[in-house]
């Protein structure tokens, strides 16, 4: 993840695990016939996935702007994006074709990805450095058993 | 003691109710002055070093990610007591 210097390609990135990562549930869902539950998954899905897109937008567009200039805009697209996902919650609220809480849950998927990546790097690092540790360790002892 | 009538102690748990929700939406003002902060300080950050570019707007992005979703908690809480 912290090799990842380009937004189009994180995004891509981000894009694809969380969809991996979302299956689980969209293959329960279909497997139990909770279709209610499938549906407000893939809805709070989806709209996270496009209100993505909008954030990579608004961040390229900001970077050209003044710091002050930036800050304001940043805070009132926020606002907006907040008051997306209110829309977004209250359909799943009313309608009754859509589980509310699994629209919640799909909503919330890219950060539980972005946060199990982050921890999977970070697993994968400290193992690689313990391994490391190790192999020189036992070079170390070699090259005193040899003398 | 007084004494009230269930319809009169369902609007009083009906209007608390409001007013806590209308409290859980302030958690939602937090992130987003977060997020202005931080993009002002990108956007400098970036006219100190061009090249640096891409790795501050991924940076951001996924910080952006991970704090963005506080206000989506504080939503479903206020939607929950306002629909309850």
């Amino acid at each position: 993840m912290k090799y990842i210097n380009n937004p189009d390609r994180m995004q891509i990135e981000i894009i694809k695990r969380t969809y991996l990562v979302s299956s689980l549930p969209i293959a329960y869902s279909l497997i139990s016939g909770e279709f209610e539950t499938l549906l407000g998954f893939v809805f709070g899905l989806v709209i996270s996935t496009l209100i993505l897109r909008l954030r990579v937008i608004n961040i390229e567009r900001s970077l050209d702007m003044e710091e002050e200039k930036a800050e304001t805009f940043i805070r009132n697209r926020y606002f907006i994006e907040y008051a997306i996902y209110l829309v977004v919650l209250v359909v799943a609220r009313t309608n009754p074709s859509l589980n509310f809480l699994a629209a919640a849950v799909g909503l919330f998927m890219m950060k539980f990805t972005v946060i199990m990546w982050v921890i999977f790097d970070m697993a994968k690092g400290g193992l690689k450095n313990k391994l490391q540790e190790y192999k020189d360790l036992k070079e170390d002892k070699s090259e005193k058993g040899g003398n | 003691m007084i004494e009230f009538s269930p319809g009169t102690i369902e609007m009083i748990i009906r209007s608390v109710s409001v007013i806590a929700a209308g409290l859980a939406l302030i958690a939602g003002v937090g992130p987003g002055i977060g997020m202005g902060y931080a993009a002002g300080k990108a956007t400098s950050g970036v006219r100190r070093q061009p090249e640096a570019r891409g790795a501050i707007v991924t940076t951001m992005l996924l910080g952006q990610i991970i704090s963005g979703s506080t206000g989506i908690y504080s939503l479903v809480i206020a939607i929950y007591l306002v629909f309850a």
